[in-house]
């Protein structure tokens, strides 16, 4: 009886805990959503509340947040500049990066130690170190703020990429390699026949990983853009959102906003869930 | 080897992976190799960024002007008639002069940074430059605290997603939102929610508990600035840490708690004998990733704080947008990564990373 109590409180405890976890994670978002249906003068209402509601406390969302944002043209360039952005930079990470990773992972060569090394430290040094530099290469070859961003973005997602599929093409059997040099095939066809339609999953992951990350770069995105801002990606028109006419922050505006750029990445990362999983701590724990 | 066939095929191999290396060598030396090196170059220089006037070699003026440091004794405040030093009438503490009369001005100008005592004197140091100091500083204690916290929550996290229970999938998918959120995006809605007065949520939330009076500025009192920054960090990056450490657990085998349980030891002590120990490496490798990655800290703030206050990576943007100082920028540059080589050496030594 005593022993069952005991069990029972323990149990109680552990899903209070799990609610509140729950709770902590979930919350900021749930608010973001909250205040993005709700009204300049409900958004100012005092206290708060956590569903919008009118003055007589029925329940009154608005869309009029989500209609002044999805007919902004700056917000609208954005997405688009930050999928062509995110899009060609992975597709690039991937291609490039498989190349290496294949040397890497599969074949005999001298100097990979020092390779890999060399590979590990672009992602050791901060961003923010390069930033000038890069700035004066930029100019001086007078590239465009997409084609910058582009290139620079793969500071961060070259070495992922190379890292976790030189991973991946190591766990090839080395039998389907050598079979295929018995029936004559070239180093090269071997690779672009064989091993790439065996790791398209492990590409997938990778693939999926490095946009993200591309989606969320913020900084080199701020400084390449000061400029020719009609090529500002998502992160840089959000944090520099003011609406259309110049008054106090349109909160409800930039909810909304922040509503519409994380649904398509959270419902991705639902999607590939376990798969991302991997990935993370392939890339982390191989470190 | 030499001429076998068996040499060839080695030959042919080892040329087709240099071919293979090539495109990802050029992208690197475009965007990293030759940028780092430009940056090295330009920190001993007065460069102004994108302008036409001259560039000079400076030497070591960026760093000393970075670093630069002085302590002055402070004497006490005596009074003029008497010659009797001043006291504070309610504490008793001696008052001191101000420390813009002892702090040098020229030929550089030092801003106090802060004041100690040290053995019954009263020494005040002055920075040449104060801002950059005090971002290196807000930087530090942002990292140890953002760290610690991150570590012991995702810990937490990770050993409640290791556990069996129903929902366990749902919990492990919902754990990796605030991972997925845009770091800018999150910015914002932690900026929305921190309002001062109770539109915000966590006054109105303090104000109906009774906690406060609701009108906590939590992003321009100086006091809740570095709580409320690494309470958006934490958020957003604790997840990140118990996915690492879950990894980690997953890798503990089953067999070992099976048998401390026929010994009849405390899930407790099971924690401090078998979990905490064989932890240990990917804790190590979670710990590197997440500190170097607080040591750079910018977008969250960038986006919550600009001016009111600076990480080190903010205050180098600062430097080469605002006003233009490359050159300076540039030495601000190479103080964080060689600061954040100095973390990595110490963190891999430590932990004996590299042993395996």
């Amino acid at each position: 009886m005593k022993r069952a109590t005991k069990k029972k409180i323990k149990k109680v405890l552990f899903w209070f805990v799990v609610i509140f976890v729950f709770v902590y994670l979930i919350f900021p978002f749930y608010w973001a959503l909250n205040s993005s249906f709700k009204t300049e003068n409900q958004l100012m209402m005092t206290p708060a509340t956590f569903i919008p509601r009118d003055t007589q406390g029925n329940f009154a969302p608005t869309f009029d947040n989500y209609k002044s944002v999805f007919t902004n043209p700056t917000f609208l360039r954005a997405i688009l500049n930050s999928t062509l952005v995110g899009g060609i930079t992975t597709l690039l990470s991937l291609i490039i990066g498989s190349f290496s990773a294949f040397a890497l992972g599969k074949l005999r060569f001298k100097g990979k130690r020092l390779f890999l090394y060399l590979v590990l430290s672009m992602t050791m040094f901060p961003q923010v170190t390069v930033l000038a530099g890069l700035y004066a290469v930029i100019n001086t070859l007078n590239m465009s703020a997409t084609l910058s961003m582009i290139l620079s973005y793969m500071i961060f997602t070259l070495p992922f990429t190379t890292w976790v599929l030189t991973a991946f093409f190591k766990e090839l059997p080395v039998e389907i390699m050598q079979s295929a040099q018995v029936d004559g095939a070239t180093a090269f066809q071997t690779f672009y026949h064989i091993l790439m339609p065996l790791t398209a999953p492990a590409m997938v992951t990778t693939g999926l990983l490095a946009f993200i990350a591309a989606w969320n770069e913020y900084l080199f995105a701020l400084t390449f853009t000061s400029i020719e801002t009609q090529a500002r990606t998502i992160p840089v028109a959000i944090s520099l959102f003011t609406g259309q006419i110049a008054r106090q922050e349109p909160f409800g505006e930039i909810m909304a906003g922040a509503v519409i750029v994380t649904i398509p990445v959270v419902v991705l990362v639902l999607i590939f869930q376990k798969k991302i999983v991997a990935g993370l701590t392939a890339g982390a724990v191989k470190g | 080897m030499g001429k076998t066939p068996k040499g060839n095929i080695l030959k042919n191999e080892q040329s087709l992976a240099y071919k293979l290396l090539i495109p990802t060598l050029v992208v690197l030396a475009i965007v990293a190799i030759y940028p780092l090196g430009q940056v090295v170059v330009t920190s001993f220089t007065n460069r102004v960024f994108a302008s036409n006037q001259e560039t000079k070699f400076v030497g070591f003026d960026n760093y000393a002007r970075l670093l630069g440091v002085t302590f002055k004794v402070l004497e006490p405040k005596t009074d003029k008639n008497s010659g009797e030093i001043i006291k504070d009438e309610k504490t008793g503490a001696i008052v001191y002069e101000s420390s813009i009369s002892v702090l040098p001005r020229t030929p550089n100008r030092y801003k106090e940074l802060f004041q100690f005592n040290w053995f019954g004197k009263r020494i005040v140091v002055g920075a040449r430059d104060r801002e950059f100091l005090v971002a290196v500083g807000n930087t530090l204690v942002f990292t140890v605290f953002s760290v610690l916290l991150e570590t012991i929550i995702g810990l937490f996290l990770a050993l409640v997603v290791n556990s069996n229970f129903k929902g366990k999938g749902l919990m492990r998918t919902t754990m990796l939102i605030p991972w997925a959120v845009i770091t800018v995006v999150s910015a914002r809605i932690w900026e929305w929610m921190l309002q001062p007065g109770t539109a915000g949520f966590f006054n109105m939330i303090m104000f109906r508990l009774g906690l406060s009076d609701g009108q906590a500025s939590f992003l321009t009192n100086s006091a809740l600035q570095m709580p409320t920054m690494v309470a958006v960090d934490v958020w957003k990056t604790a997840p990140y840490m118990a996915l690492l450490i879950l990894a980690g657990l997953q890798m503990i085998p089953k067999e070992l708690y099976e048998a401390s349980e026929v010994d009849g030891a405390s899930k407790i002590r099971q924690f401090f004998q078998i979990t905490l120990p064989l932890l240990k490496p990917s804790l190590a490798v979670a710990l590197i990733f997440r500190t170097l990655d607080a040591l750079r800290v910018f977008d969250v703030f960038q986006v919550l704080m600009s001016s009111k206050m600076y990480s080190m990576a903010s205050y180098n943007y600062f430097q080469l947008i605002q006003n233009r100082n490359m050159g300076l920028s540039s030495a601000v540059g190479m103080i964080i990564f060689i600061l954040i080589g100095i973390f990595s050496i110490i963190y891999i030594r430590s932990f004996g990373v590299d042993q395996s």
